[in-house]
């Protein structure tokens, strides 16, 4: 079964004929996550860098922030029997309008944003395709953890 | 023939634009224009009016008692929300194909665009702007251009590709170097070919704000900042990816700060079941 994450949401699966799938991330980042041994993985497509702006919204939809919807995605890989050491992290997206520089460029703060996550629990990215100004979907297979990853206008690779 | 009188030839092959459209955008934004007014336009088009009719009634929007005519649907609805409405059947026949030189499936194009001209009306009624039907329909059709365009974009990506990535182009500066003509200045020909007001073919024509004066028109300013926060969400955003110049003078202008983009992005995002219902009714 396909599952779709659209934009602030997220799925995880540890069913062997299930693929996830997060079309058209442009400055919003999909992250995704794999445990080979558990069989487990999940895509979150988040769109904006921190909670504190709205957090009324954050309750009810985590998935639409970093600092919610990360903690979020780890913690239901774990649930289905993922372990943290052995988790793979796959992040896409953060691209940005050209010339968009500071305060105004929300992909590299989305980016920003999850790096700090990651680096504060000791997580490591396997691979990246993030930034520039190219809009990407992301697919991933349950039964192997594969991960395709399609940019726009460059087509699909196998990662 | 050149690239660009190919191009030309096929903006008068488009199916014309009813009618009611022309008419509707002139009076949408006077105070002055009545209700009875506004209806009159839209039932001269049987068509339009009985479709129109079809969608009010629809249990989407619950009325206690189906509307029979415009002026019922519009006192029931609001006359706005009638116009909306209409703007979005007619954009919806020219804008829900597939692009396949953008790279854009079947509906990606006509889903932004109703992002997009939602967002647009959402930031000019907190601006209270007055021109905010000027600014959705604005919105809804700016990227006409793309539909006629997209047949030249695939032979032309290579060297479009190139000069963005190797020549810092935009996209867009990129589609007028190789093919001789941009999918802005294409969509002002064809809102042109269709009797659109000059207003509303400037707004099409810039509605990427390809020189610094034009940041100072709060309307096209708003048309401009709903774009870009679709393309930040990766709404149709297809081959040419978010590869369009940002303005940050132009949210300084109307007063939109950083902030009140993430929070506008936020708002939208809780919007998208809205969006789905609206592109099955239209």
């Amino acid at each position: 079964m396909e599952h779709i994450v659209g934009i602030a949401d997220m799925k995880v699966s540890n069913r062997t004929g299930d693929t996830i799938v997060t079309y058209s991330l442009g400055s919003c980042v999909g992250l995704a996550i794999y445990d080979p041994q558990a069989g487990v993985g999940g895509i979150l497509h988040y769109i904006l860098p921190n909670s504190a702006i709205d957090e009324i919204k954050a309750k009810s939809n985590p998935f639409m922030f970093a600092d919610t919807g990360i903690p979020e995605l780890f913690k239901q890989v774990y649930a289905l029997g993922a372990e943290k050491s052995r988790i793979k992290v796959f992040v896409a997206g953060g691209a940005e309008i050209m010339e968009q520089e500071g305060i105004f460029n929300i992909g590299r703060q989305n980016y920003s944003a999850l790096m700090q996550i990651l680096t504060k629990n000791n997580v490591s990215i396997w691979k990246q395709a993030v930034g520039g100004y190219s809009n990407r979907t992301v697919e991933m297979e349950i039964a192997s953890g594969k991960i395709y990853l399609k940019t726009s206008g460059l087509g699909e690779v196998q990662l | 023939m050149t690239n660009l009188q190919i191009v030309i030839k096929e903006i008068k092959n488009l199916k014309p634009i009813p009618a009611v459209v022309t008419s509707l955008l002139e009076i949408i934004d006077d105070p002055n224009a009545s209700m009875n007014e506004i209806t009159k336009i839209i039932q001269y088009d049987p068509a339009i009016t009985a479709d129109l009719l079809r969608t009010a009634n629809s249990a989407y929007f619950g009325l206690k008692r189906p509307a029979e005519t415009i002026q019922e649907a519009a006192m029931m609805l609001g006359t706005d929300h009638v116009v909306d409405l209409v703007m979005l059947k007619v954009s919806a026949q020219v804008a829900k194909g597939t692009q396949k030189g953008y790279d854009l499936h079947e509906g990606a194009l006509w889903k932004y665009s109703v992002s997009s001209a939602l967002i647009a009306k959402q930031v000019a009624v907190q601006l209270d702007l007055p021109n905010k039907n000027s600014i959705f329909s604005a919105s809804l059709l700016k990227d006409i251009g793309k539909t006629v365009l997209d047949k030249f974009i695939r032979d032309a990506f290579e060297k479009i590709s190139n000069l963005v990535i190797n020549e810092n182009f935009s996209f867009m500066e990129a589609e007028k170097q190789i093919i001789g003509v941009d999918h802005a200045e294409l969509g002002a020909m064809i809102a042109k070919m269709w009797k659109f007001s000059p207003r509303m073919v400037g707004i099409i024509r810039n509605h990427h704000l390809s020189s610094e004066t034009m940041v100072r028109d709060k309307d096209l300013a708003v048309v401009y900042l709903s774009d870009c926060i679709c393309m930040m969400m990766g709404m149709g955003v297809g081959a040419d990816g978010l590869a369009y110049r940002f303005h940050p003078q132009a949210m300084d202008h109307i007063g939109i700060s950083a902030e009140d983009t993430l929070k506008i992005i936020a708002d939208f995002a809780c919007r998208m079941d809205e969006v789905e219902m609206l592109l099955k009714l239209a």
